[in-house]
């Protein structure tokens, strides 16, 4: 566009070192904060550096890391997914619903994931059919969603569900929470997606330029329904594990989670103009917001204080990333 | 390997390539019908195998809806199109592609996020087992890249590539999908000569390999040295269709729109009036020591290859970037121009290279891009007064021609030089006695070129003194009253008009850039 760079075709330039380079340093730099508030964190307070904690740290980041990771699909079309937490809300009121009807765990589990490809087709749908923008089509699922839940339970608290399915969320196996390996089993194949076949590519090239990815022969609707179908089924799956760890099934579980999937993405160098992120960015992002709570907690901070914690570095984190950006 | 695989290197015989006057595609009698116009009139075209056919016409003629036809990216309305004698439909871009149908377009229509590797094999990826084989398309691309003589890393993202280096990676992606078809729309608008010369040499040797190349191009010569045949569109009809040893470019022009060739650079002798601007020793981002004047009256051209430090040059003299030494004067006295604001203040304006991105509120209407920066004049007690607002838009739609179906109609609706008639008519509303226009003319038809030149007289006639930046020689040679030659980001010559011939100028200006011209 501009003449600011030579353009003789004989010139080599090395511009992916520095973007490769810069790409770990992101990830570096995250987890250089992460370090840094943990190790004020153990000096601060006694009961951070424990395994019960770390052990609830890990559960908590779970859940937010499984639905920031279909968030992040949707951000990198260029798109946005509002009802990640209502869809947690149903979800969980509806596994807690057939599990107290008598259906066996695998059977309740099964159905219940169903809500994921239903919803996120209905998304994708929209957008593509009827031209409804990703905020507006997924801000009237959000509430949407919520009024089912709500009709399903009467507004009433689920308890008493099985203890099998109870405890679930409280094993470890090796050490680890059972919640962290779901998070892993949800991660490494999102990973292989986005970032090992065409689909992924397609993603990104949606994100990027929608209409070269067209006159490439990319189906755009494919891979609109496939991000939608990632993210809802990744919150429905989010919503079981949620009734599990709470034990009881509440339609209003997961209120201001899409906020929070948003934020985690967003912290991991995602950029909401799309076609930049990847999954490990959502992962730290989550660890880093659950973090801050659990901190905060610990150190025994006025919870509407801690709200305005999470916002400011929110703030400075992306800003900060925006700077490196530039710098580059 | 599945016929669809990209091909890279050495022409591999094909069936076709004997068989040269064969038609691969007819069009008989294709119209299209878009709401409110009638694009294609009943187009009857032939291309045959292996040839590289022109197609010319002004902005809006329809050659833009016939390649989206050609690719699928639009339906025809009606008539028939035959592939090989067979009759297709064309109706998505999948279809056009499994026909090996390929597009390289005017502006760079890639994902630039993505690395030069992936855009190369967007749609087409390697697989194994159902993941990509990265490592192996990496080095598929950079074969093919090398192969070219385009020394681009495949490796790295496109955007972090000059326009002209992305053209060449459109370009080159397209050579690889084992093409039948390709279709080359102004492909040189954002090249440096260099890089048009290896693009030509990848589109002789398609070519040789049997490819049919249709190639766009407002640039005549250009289809001199390359076309074998050239058909002419007007008003969405087909004027003529020749073969290119049997017509000159005077005969193009006139089937174009029937004026004759030296009425296209429109020139009148106007008289200087007293000194306007004075810079003295500029330096900043991109380019040091610039001293020019400009009087009133005069047209200072700025030549040079792309990225020898014009546009730098006048974005500094704009405000857009901080000097970092030097004056500027302006009417005798100096002035310090930190912001666009302070340049609109102090009388200077500015038509930015890319109307797209600099120019225009594209998903606007006509009349709000028209208005914009008189917004203050037009609302003295903070709201804006239709009345004035709609006469002011209405004055310079008619003033300056500009097609469209009405004030209300959105901008990006419009022709390339349509919108430029925007970007021009907005600061004449505005009034200013500075006007830089940076590239006015790039994707302008034949018939606005010349308004544009008309309307450059008029201001030079109402006082007014222009600065024009132009990467076409002949432009700037016969319009500018004196032409600085720009290179590598210094100024290296200064001429008065007529001066020196083209080919001094033109060694001026690649001395050092190792072209091979």
């Amino acid at each position: 566009m501009s003449e600011n760079t030579p353009s003789d075709p004989g010139m080599a330039p090395a511009p992916q070192k520095a973007k490769s380079k810069f790409e770990f340093l992101r990830g570096l730099t995250l987890l250089g904060l992460l370090l840094l508030i943990w190790i004020a964190l153990s000096l601060a307070t006694e009961s951070f550096l424990t395994t019960q904690n770390m052990t609830n740290l890990m559960r908590q980041t779970s859940l937010w890391a499984i639905i920031a990771i279909g968030q992040t699909f949707v951000i990198i079309t260029g798109g946005i997914d509002l009802s990640v937490g209502a869809i947690v809300g149903l979800s969980s009121t509806v596994v807690s619903i057939l599990l107290k009807a008598g259906f066996p765990i695998w059977a309740a589990v099964a159905i219940t994931m169903l809500i994921g490809p239903i919803v996120g087709a209905f998304h994708a749908f929209g957008i593509l059919r009827m031209g409804l923008p990703p905020f507006i089509i997924t801000l009237a699922s959000m509430t949407g969603l919520r009024g089912i839940g709500l009709l399903l339970t009467d507004g009433l608290t689920i308890t008493g569900l099985p203890d099998e399915f109870v405890n679930f969320s409280r094993e470890s196996f090796l050490g680890i929470p059972a919640l962290a390996w779901m998070a892993l089993i949800v991660a490494i194949p999102a990973f292989m997606l986005l970032h090992h076949t065409r689909w992924g590519r397609y993603i990104y090239a949606v994100g990027s330029n929608a209409e070269a990815a067209r006159l490439s022969g990319v189906s755009i609707s494919r891979t609109i329904y496939l991000v939608y179908i990632t993210s809802a089924s990744c919150a429905t799956f989010a919503g079981i594990l949620t009734a599990s760890r709470i034990s009881i099934g509440v339609a209003t579980t997961g209120e201001s989670w899409e906020l929070q999937s948003i934020a985690a993405a967003v912290i991991g160098g995602a950029s909401l103009f799309g076609a930049v992120g990847n999954v490990l960015g959502p992962v730290l992002g989550s660890l880093l917001l659950t973090t801050i709570n659990n901190g905060a907690n610990l150190l025994n901070i006025n919870p509407f204080w801690q709200r305005i914690i999470a916002g400011a570095l929110i703030v400075l984190i992306v800003w900060l990333d925006q700077m490196r950006r530039k710098k580059r | 390997m599945p016929s669809n695989k990209p091909h890279t290197s050495t022409p591999s015989p094909r069936a076709a390539a004997g068989d040269s006057n064969a038609p691969l595609v007819e069009l008989k009698a294709v119209h299209k019908r878009f709401i409110g116009t009638h694009a294609l009139k009943g187009i009857d075209l032939t291309l045959n195998k292996g040839e590289i056919h022109a197609i010319i016409g002004e902005n809006g003629a329809g050659k833009s809806t016939l390649i989206k036809i050609l690719t699928g990216a639009h339906e025809k309305s009606s008539g028939t199109i035959l592939w090989e004698g067979r009759e297709i439909g064309l109706r998505s871009p999948q279809e056009a592609l499994g026909l090996g149908i390929n597009a390289v377009h005017q502006e760079v229509v890639l994902c630039p996020h993505l690395s030069v590797a992936a855009n190369m094999f967007l749609g087409i990826e390697e697989q194994g087992f159902g993941l990509m084989r990265q490592r192996a398309m990496i080095q598929r691309a950079q074969a093919t890249l090398d192969d070219l003589g385009f020394r681009l890393p495949a490796a790295a993202p496109l955007n972090s590539l000059t326009i002209g280096q992305q053209q060449l990676v459109a370009a080159a992606r397209a050579a690889m999908r084992g093409t039948k078809l390709l279709i080359f729309d102004e492909p040189t608008a954002y090249l440096a000569r260099g890089e048009t010369d290896l693009l030509f040499s990848l589109i002789r040797r398609l070519k040789r390999e049997g490819v049919t190349i249709v190639y766009i191009s407002h640039r005549l010569e250009e289809i001199f040295e390359l076309a074998d045949r050239v058909s002419v569109l007007r008003d969405g009809q087909l004027v003529a269709s020749r073969a290119i040893g049997e017509t000159s470019q005077a005969q193009l022009i006139r089937d174009m729109v029937a004026r004759s060739i030296d009425q296209v650079h429109h020139k009148e002798a106007i008289k200087k009036g007293e000194l306007l601007l004075e810079v003295d020793g500029l330096s900043g981002p991109g380019f040091k020591d610039v001293s020019l004047t400009v009087r009133r009256g005069e047209i200072v051209g700025l030549y040079g290859l792309i990225g020898a430090g014009r546009s730098e040059f006048v974005q500094c003299l704009y405000g857009r970037q901080p000097k970092s030494a030097g004056r500027v004067s302006l009417r005798g006295a100096a002035v310090k121009i930190a912001s666009e604001a302070d340049a609109i203040r102090n009388g200077i304006v500015l038509v930015p290279e890319s109307r797209r991105d600099q120019g225009l509120c594209l998903n606007l209407d006509v009349g709000f891009n028209l208005a914009l920066p008189i917004f203050r004049r037009l609302s003295p007690m903070g709201l804006v007064q239709r009345g004035a607002e709609r006469a002011a838009v209405e004055k310079q739609i008619s003033d300056l021609a500009i097609a469209t179906a009405g004030r209300h109609a959105q901008a990006f609706t419009l022709s390339g030089g349509n919108q430029q008639k925007i970007v021009i008519g907005k600061w004449l509303n505005h009034g200013a006695d500075l006007f830089i226009f940076d590239e006015p003319t790039v994707g302008v038809d034949v018939g606005t070129k010349v308004q544009i030149y008309k309307i450059f007289a008029e201001l030079l006639k109402n006082g007014a003194g222009i600065i024009m930046i132009s990467s076409y020689l002949p432009e700037v040679y016969d319009l500018c009253d004196t032409l600085h030659v720009f290179r590598a980001g210094r100024q290296v010559a200064a001429y008065a008009a007529g001066e020196v011939g083209h080919d001094v100028i033109l060694g001026d200006a690649i001395e050092t850039q190792g072209s091979r011209r």
